[in-house]
């Protein structure tokens, strides 16, 4: 996997946007412009990879929504990239008899069947637009890719294959194998992406098991078939430079809930548990309330902002894994350093003004057009700067003020001690009783947490106290019957054992550890420093990957496509550790989980982990699903 | 729009022997460069084209057994009666006439750009004239397009069509205007070396004008045989003919195994202050150089903002 997955996609998506052929790298070629038509699928999979300017710079003129009104624009081409539903496939078809555009150039996420394609065909027949229909492909794009080595499966009626659908008790057979089919049908476009047809393992009795079983039906079925073979040819051979396969660990949920519940501390996962944060975007109402409004005047109006958090944002590529603290002083690093080269610039300015007054000054404007020139062509560079810097002190203002006034710096260090069983200096009750540490939702997480993890289940007195004590917050106590239930079910207890020996060190209060002239008064917040700790998805994976010998993982079923025979035993053939690997989490996942496998791959040398999961969701999301659950 | 295009390949320049080829665009969407092939960004996506084709087929065949026809031959001829004035085909004009123009600034640019060899029986050596001319016809060519762009942006606006199509015509004249920028900034990159050429040039001769090797020997003190500097005027024939007269005492002297302690003395001093005269001139040569070299990059990018502007 020479090439990162995204990067993979992103071409694949290039390609496709310039009429299905490899763009050229000449600069100055002629313009050709078309339109974009996609449907929610196809939008989510294209934003977080492309942004409107580098369409443009494309020649897509406009983007439009599939089902919405569209005008006819009958001298340009259209490039189509929607999934081959019968709505969709409907509405194609009334765009060809309304002969809206010039030319057609349909592009289906995901396969279509020979029956839909012959519904296009009379449509295009009865308009007389089969001419027009001038390429017609399967893209094999069903996932979304939001980092380089991290994917989701969807985010449109992703509650269709969420945990709850999943999981709930009244699932039909019917219901369950049409969500493995959807989750077996993506991760199959994965693979082909890729361009490697992997090794998979999973556990036995549950949904992980079945999806592995389809998957590996489905790959098998494909190389079987020569002719149409996705996984055969150059293209292979071009991508390959390892010989060896990757690993595929399925893994599911239930196997460790108390990650998603988890309070977390670093950047990336901050955000998306404390902020709106969908698709590397991030969704913030501005002027919320830092500032006093004078007595008398209107509330100030909240508007709406949104960044996005892009690949070529260098502070975010280095700082998304980093602990909050150290992103908040890498702002304000930023911010001065930026300070000082703007003050440069406007030394410059003034200089300038001196002109013809002493020869000191003439001879350093000559020494100055040289730092004009400079100037003026990285003006846009500090522009830029910029603007990055003040998205992250925005984002990082907004997290401290959650930090805050919800105490979540508490809630961290405390479930950290549970998960791995170290002394407690506070006992819950009391932070469940604090009125003023968090929203009943995060004493909800704790407390979920500790039952989680408890080696012995409460006694009922105690659980009585503890769920007095919720309710007088305000909690809804519906997850707890779900998690007593899972817990009762699962064989596997949560032992700190399966944790590892997480350490927190706080490192003393943040008295006035900046400068007053920081942005971040990160004054009564604790300095905690996390330290390298593996939860339980990565310890399973890292037992995998090395061949290691484990009772948790002895028992998991061995899948290789590539072998003739099905084979049932649980044996790998393949004795060496592996160097590549994708992980996958049947039933949602979050960063948590994913910035935890990048610090073990970074850790190893050499070894690449790609993440992914059948949905993202925050620790708010999930309880409202254990909610949901717990109800029945 | 023929008739306001400026440039007409092979009319405009004076003198210019060269026949000018036809060159032809090869940006056909359909040609995959074979290069690209072996790269390791692979595309899994599967052609069903010939698939849907069939498909077509089949659909025709089962509804011909059902006994449903088309009536097929009216409609296409009605479909392709398009405006011919419409917006798009002018846009298409535009982008090639843009096209011709990159094509003769790429085409002629080696001799516009290529160092005047002071061997003038070259054949293929530009005179500054050509050079001027191509100048002043791109620069015609360039104002014609941008206006060209501005018009059509106008008339979309005016017209009354949906909103779609309004940005639709707005970006794909942004476009337009994008690549006419590119081709610009071909154009005031020659134009860059090409004064940076011409200075320094005229720095060259302002030193040494029949001498084809450089005069930046700082410590030698070599006699300036037979030079007019422009510059040093008297001071520094009174030297050449001290020179000269020293080498001429040199060479009557040569008899002699001493020198005068006067003489030498003399000759010191000569030497003193032809040294720091040399020094002198070579940190001045030193500044106009760099400052040209700035002036010249300044230049490149003022001439991009202005023509950004313009258009």
């Amino acid at each position: 996997m020479a090439a990162s997955v995204r990067e993979k996609q992103t071409v694949a998506l290039k390609r496709m946007l310039n009429f299905n052929a490899p763009p050229l790298k000449n600069t100055t070629a002629e313009p050709v412009w078309k339109v974009l038509i996609y449907d929610r699928f196809g939008q989510d999979i294209i934003s977080p990879l492309l942004s409107v300017k580098e369409l443009r710079d494309m020649g897509i003129t406009l983007h439009l929504l599939l089902h919405s009104d569209r005008d006819p624009i009958p001298d340009v081409p259209a490039v189509y990239f929607v999934m081959p539903t019968e709505e969709n496939i409907d509405r194609i078809c009334q765009d060809l008899r309304n002969q809206l555009y010039e030319s057609y150039y349909l592009n289906f996420i995901s396969a279509i069947s020979r029956s839909k394609l012959e519904d296009i065909a009379s449509a295009a027949l009865a308009a007389n637009a089969v001419t027009q229909v001038t390429k017609v492909f399967d893209q094999y794009l069903n996932f979304i890719t939001l980092e380089d080595d991290m994917f989701i499966l969807c985010h449109q009626n992703k509650e269709l294959i969420s945990y709850h659908a999943i999981n709930r008790a009244d699932i039909q057979d019917t219901d369950m194998e049409s969500i493995m089919d959807t989750i077996v049908d993506s991760l199959f476009c994965f693979f082909v992406t890729l361009g490697a047809v992997p090794i998979i393992r999973c556990p036995r009795g549950n949904a992980a098991e079945m999806v592995a079983e389809k998957l590996d039906k489905k790959l098998r079925e494909n190389l079987r078939d020569a002719r149409n073979s996705l996984f055969t040819g150059d293209n292979m051979a071009a991508g390959q430079f390892s010989f060896q396969r990757p690993l595929f660990v399925l893994a599911d949920r239930n196997v460790d809930m108390a990650t998603p519940l988890h309070h977390t501390w670093t950047y990336q996962a901050l955000i998306h548990d404390v902020l709106d944060f969908h698709l590397n975007r991030v969704m913030m109402e501005e002027g919320a309330g830092a500032e006093p409004s004078p007595a008398g005047a209107r509330p100030k109006k909240k508007s709406r902002r949104t960044y996005d958090l892009t690949a070529a944002d260098r502070f975010w590529q280095k700082h998304k894994g980093s602990p909050f603290p150290e992103v908040a002083e890498s702002v304000q690093e930023q911010l001065d350093r930026y300070r000082a080269q703007e003050d440069e610039v406007k030394r410059l300015k003034s200089i300038m003004g001196l002109e013809g007054e002493d020869e000191g000054a003439i001879s350093m404007l000559s020494d100055n057009t040289a730092k004009l020139t400079s100037a003026v062509s990285s003006l846009p560079e500090l522009l830029e700067k910029k603007r990055l810097i003040d998205l992250h002190t925005n984002v990082a203002t907004a997290i401290l003020d959650h930090i805050k006034s919800r105490k979540l710096d508490v809630y961290f260090e405390y479930e950290e001690k549970l998960m791995s069983k170290s002394t407690l200096d506070k006992s819950l009750l009391d932070i469940i009783s604090d009125p003023d540490a968090g929203t009943p939702e995060d004493k909800m997480r704790l407390f979920l947490i500790y039952y989680i993890t408890a080696q012995l289940v409460p006694s009922e007195s105690d659980l009585e106290q503890y769920k007095t004590a919720l309710l007088d917050t305000g909690c809804d106590l519906s997850p707890l019957n779900y998690i007593k239930q899972w817990k009762a079910f699962t064989k596997m207890a949560a032992t700190p054992a399966n944790y590892g020996n997480s350490g927190v060190k706080p490192m003393g209060l943040f008295s006035r550890v900046m400068n007053t002239g920081s942005q971040f008064v990160m004054e009564g917040v604790k300095n905690l420093v996390l330290k390298q700790h593996n939860i339980p998805v990565t310890r399973i994976l890292d037992n995998l990957m090395e061949m290691k010998s484990h009772p948790e993982t002895d028992d998991y079923r061995y899948f290789d496509p590539k072998m003739l025979r099905g084979s049932e035993s649980s044996i790998p053939r393949n004795k060496n550790p592996f160097q590549e690997a994708v992980v996958f989490v049947v039933g949602g996942g979050n960063y948590i989980e994913y910035q935890n496998l990048v610090d073990y791959a970074k850790s190893k040398q050499g070894k690449k982990v790609i993440y992914g999961c059948s949905e993202l969701f925050n620790a708010a999301q999930f309880i409202k699903q254990l909610s949901q659950l717990g109800q029945k | 729009m023929e008739a306001n295009s400026g440039l007409v390949p092979g009319r405009t320049l004076m003198g210019w022997k060269n026949p000018l080829r036809r060159r032809t665009m090869t940006s056909s969407i359909g040609d995959v460069s074979v290069c690209l092939q072996g790269c390791s960004s692979a595309n899994m996506a599967v052609d069903i084209t010939l698939l849907f084709k069939a498909s077509v087929k089949t659909v025709k065949t089962r509804n011909k057994a059902i006994g449903i026809g088309f009536d097929s031959t009216k409609d296409e001829i009605f479909k392709r009666s398009r405006p011919k004035s419409g917006f798009s085909p002018r846009a298409k004009e535009v982008i090639s006439n843009i096209t011709k123009l990159k094509d003769f600034l790429l085409q002629h640019r080696k001799d516009y750009v290529s160092a005047g060899s002071l061997i003038s029986s070259d054949l293929t050596r530009m005179t500054d004239n050509e050079r001027d001319q191509i100048d002043q016809d791109a620069q015609i060519f360039m104002r014609t397009c941008s206006e060209a762009i501005k018009q059509l942006r106008n008339e979309a606006e005016k017209k009354i069509t949906s909103t779609q199509i309004k940005e639709h015509r707005g970006a794909v004249l942004d476009l337009i205007e994008k690549y006419l920028r590119g081709v610009c900034k071909l154009y005031s990159e020659q134009r860059a070396i090409r004064v940076k050429r011409m200075v320094d040039k005229k720095r060259l001769s302002r030193l040494a004008p029949e001498h084809h090797s450089r005069v930046e020997k700082p410590r030698e003190v070599e006699p300036v045989e037979g030079k007019t500097v422009k510059e040093e005027g008297s001071e520094k024939s009174v030297s050449e003919v001290l020179d000269n007269t020293v080498e001429h005492l040199w060479e009557e002297v040569r008899v002699e195994d001493e020198l005068s302690p006067e003489e030498i003395q003399m000759f010191e001093q000569e030497n003193q202050r032809l040294v720091s005269e040399m020094n002198n001139l070579v940190d001045e040569v030193r500044q106009i150089e760099g400052k040209v070299v700035e002036i010249s990059r300044l230049q490149e990018i003022f001439a991009e903002k202005v023509l950004q502007q313009v258009s």
